[in-house]
């Protein structure tokens, strides 16, 4: 019953219902975090076990909502279908919200196929408010509420939990989900259309939980959609410096914003910088470029030669180059190590600098591969095998 | 309706607590229109809510008065659809209102619904709308009582779930147990009658119609005041034997006071008695030395003296009295006279004298309260010598033929005691009867 896929929950539903809930199953986003949607579990009916299904016309609807996962119930009755529904709100029993400032309630449509969803995104507001009065319980975390809702980045796209007290200690805690302004636009496509998942809409989300209301015990977590984690060089993207003890998220979530800026626009400028250093060989070696990669710029493959000594040059440009070194692997085309592959030998370190432009690395390069080869040549000789 | 605030002010604690109870017919009405209803149903509980209040003094604190909300849910009015009162935003229609509940709006104490498969816990809308029902019904601890009706996924089992919330308290004291009277092991307990007032026309007319054969005019019902009298009739019985008793109790006391003061007057003559026996005694020692005889000893002389013989012959007779005189064992009794005018001093039993020798039995009394009949026993006994009685004696003779027809029938009532005073024949002692 709770691991369904949205079309086997939809089946089981009423027939008359079920124009609402594709709604909300198969567009349904709401809150920051888009990534996950509106899931439906637990499918029971109110009609008699006489009726012949699918009857379904009850069920939980897990809403993400700022970093928790609420389960809302929602009790739809298939005999009336055009009544609106009624909620139970799971374990917030106090949040009551006013019906007057839920349009679409009060003027509930069950015509329109839209109203169910909407309903919902009107309810999550009026939580997200009722979250908000709960923080009043502190007054250090509203004086950060406060100041994060005038600056305009933040204010309009902020979600907060206001967590139960703890009943051993007292202690009220507290979960801010800000949706940071970054710009993720220019981010080479390449590098986003990788993920075999929906994208969806690119976006970082940090999140800072706060334990106590003092603010001494503050945790925060960094969410990005999976391209812009895969674009930006996988988890260790994610490494944010810790919450500074008695700063506050005003001078925070700004630093940690330009941090994500920043490394995007490493990405971007070390995406520029290799198509550079690409075409700068391309005109160096001309007709010595094997092949090379000509979306992300990432690999450069040469076939040289030296008296008569043919040999291949792997160029790899890391992610934050220039920053990072290309690494240079020599390969002999005639030689074979004891494991059947081709002889070759890795280059991390050699005259580098990350101010050279395209040409001088390309000249510098050359230069480094003459003085490089004898070397390899014998090497290659001593321990490959023809 | 009935104010239940829970107020804790320190000293003298005032505390409210509710209990609820629904009749089995009622539940079952409830559970029927729900379980058939194809979706959700609702509708409103009807009773009275009853408070009682209970003082409990204790050392820890200075009384504190408990209060006790009883709520008795007798019937209940259920609603055909859904949003029948309401709209959709959840505000309530009192028009349409008063409609479901036409003149039985005062006795609401709360509403209840019915849903399947669903958590025990109120939603949204019910909510909204119990607290606009507590306004609009002015009853400020309206109660709802919700159904949850729980199915396995096979249909093989079936729950069906109730919970009374008075959702007007803060929230940590909502719910209350529901009790259906008798709905349990009745064996072990008793059954419970319901003080739920029956609104039934019919029964009321029946009631109404052969309720003279019970009741009289004051709706008492007649057995009672039959019983009533019976014990009327029964106390004043039992103070009029108290006054009996009062009164026999003061005559025995008097003749119990009589009695103690004849036993000082028995032992007073005893010790008189004694004193002359001893002077006797000493006079006769004087005279007679060696007269020393106990009256069995038949060793004595038959010719010594003739008054002695016969004193000797006589002496069963004689020497018993004497003896009787000396031999102080005996009990006193016998050797009194009873006043002659106490006809109930002859039906009490006086002791026997067991093992006192020759002692004849004594014969009832037989109205000489002078012992003149055991006389005439002894007479016969010593039957020779009455023919050498005086007339008078032979007066007393006839006496005895006539008598004599009365100790055998008496003899055996041993019990009943005259003093077996044997006066002596011929003795310087005249029975006082002649």
């Amino acid at each position: 019953m709770n691991s369904l896929s949205p079309e086997a929950a939809l089946s089981r539903i009423s027939p008359e219902l079920r124009p609402l809930l594709c709604t909300v199953v198969r567009n349904g986003r709401v809150g920051l975090d888009s990534s996950g949607c509106l899931r439906i579990t637990d499918l029971k009916t109110g009609c008699t076990s006489l009726m012949p299904g699918p009857c379904c016309d009850r069920f939980k609807l897990h809403i993400p909502y700022a970093g928790e996962t609420l389960k809302w119930d929602i009790i739809f009755n298939a005999s009336d279908p055009e009544l609106p529904p009624d909620f139970i709100f799971g374990e917030d029993a106090d949040f009551l919200p006013e019906p007057s400032e839920l349009p679409h309630l009060v003027s509930w449509d069950a015509g329109k196929p839209e109203c169910l969803l909407q309903l919902v995104k009107e309810l999550l507001q009026q939580y997200h408010q009722y979250q908000c009065q709960r923080l009043r319980d502190s007054s250090r975390l509203l004086f950060e509420y406060d100041s994060l809702l005038d600056d305009p980045n933040y204010g309009r796209s902020m979600e907060i939990y206001a967590g139960r007290k703890n009943t051993w200690t007292g202690e009220f805690s507290a979960r801010f989900l800000l949706k940071l302004p970054v710009d993720f636009s220019n981010i080479p496509i390449y590098l986003l259309k990788d993920t075999a998942l929906d994208p969806g809409e690119d976006v970082a989300l940090l999140s800072v939980s706060f334990e106590d209301a003092e603010a001494t015990q503050v945790f925060p977590k960094l969410y990005l959609s999976p391209s812009i984690e895969h674009a930006l060089g996988g988890s260790s993207a994610l490494h944010i410096p810790a919450f500074p003890g008695g700063g506050c998220l005003i001078d925070y979530v700004p630093q940690v914003c330009q941090l994500l800026t920043n490394k995007v626009q490493y990405v971007i400028q070390g995406y520029h910088k290799r198509r550079e250093y690409i075409a700068a060989f391309l005109s160096h070696f001309g007709m010595g470029v094997v092949e090379y990669d000509a979306v992300g710029f990432t690999k450069l493959t040469l076939l040289l030669m030296w008296k008569d000594f043919c040999f291949l040059v792997h160029v790899d440009l890391p992610l934050y180059f220039p920053r990072d070194q290309p690494t240079l692997t020599f390969q002999s085309i005639y030689h074979f190590t004891s494991s059947g592959q081709l002889y070759s030998q890795v280059q991390k370190s050699y005259p580098y600098s990350p101010r050279w432009d395209g040409n001088e690395m390309a000249k510098r390069a050359k230069a480094y591969f003459k003085s490089f080869i004898p070397q390899f040549q014998e090497g290659a000789f001593a321990n490959g095998k023809l | 309706m009935y104010s239940a605030c829970a107020k804790d002010c320190g000293l003298g604690a005032y505390v409210s607590i509710m209990a609820a109870s629904i009749s089995g017919y009622t539940f079952s009405s409830v559970c029927y229109h729900s379980a058939n209803s194809n979706s959700d149903h609702e509708g409103f509980l009807l009773g009275e809510v009853r408070q009682e209040e209970t003082l409990s003094i204790s050392d820890s604190h200075i009384g504190s008065s408990e209060f006790l909300s009883v709520i008795e849910v007798h019937n209940h009015e259920p609603c055909a659809q859904l949003f029948s009162f309401y709209d959709y935003a959840g505000n309530v229609n009192e028009e349409n209102l008063n409609r479901i509940l036409k003149d039985r709006r005062k006795n609401v104490i709360g509403w209840y619904r019915f849903r399947r498969n669903t958590q025990q816990q109120m939603s949204f809308r019910e909510q909204v709308i119990h607290k606009q029902l507590t306004n609009i019904l002015g009853i400020p601890d309206l109660v709802f009582l919700l159904f949850s009706f729980i199915s396995t996924a096979n249909s093989s089992t079936h729950a069906l779930e109730y919970v009374l919330f008075r959702p007007n308290r803060n929230r940590y004291n909502q719910k209350i147990s529901l009790s259906i009277p008798n709905l349990g092991n009745t064996s072990q307990q008793e059954y419970k009658v319901s003080s739920v007032p029956n609104t039934s026309k019919n029964y009321a007319s029946v009631i109404k119609e052969h309720g003279t054969d019970f009741f009289d005019k004051d709706g008492v019902m007649k057995d009672i005041r039959a019983i009533f009298q019976v014990y009327s009739a029964l106390q004043e019985r039992v103070q009029a034997v108290c006054g009996e008793v009062d009164q026999s109790e003061r005559v025995r006391e008097k003749i119990q006071e009589e009695v103690n003061k004849l036993k000082e007057e028995i032992a007073l003559r005893k010790r008189n008695s004694a004193e002359e026996e001893r002077r006797l005694q000493e006079a006769t020692a004087v005279t007679l030395p060696d007269n020393s005889a106990l009256p069995d000893n038949s060793a004595l002389p038959d010719s010594s003296h003739s008054s002695l013989t016969r004193v000797v012959l006589s002496g069963p007779s004689v020497e018993p009295s004497l003896e009787r005189a000396v031999n102080s064992s005996s009990p006193p009794i016998y050797s009194t006279t009873l006043p002659p005018d106490s006809p109930s001093a002859i039906l009490l039993p006086r002791p026997q004298a067991v093992g006192s020798p020759g002692h004849p039995s004594p014969s009832v009394g037989l109205g000489n309260g002078d012992g003149s009949s055991s006389d005439s026993l002894n007479r016969q006994a010593t039957g020779q010598e009455d023919e050498d009685n005086s007339d008078e004696d032979s007066s007393e003779y006839e006496n005895l033929v006539s008598e004599q027809l009365q100790p055998p029938s008496l003899s055996e009532a041993v019990t009943l005691g005259r003093p077996a005073t044997v006066w002596p024949d011929g003795d310087a002692h005249s029975p006082p009867g002649s």
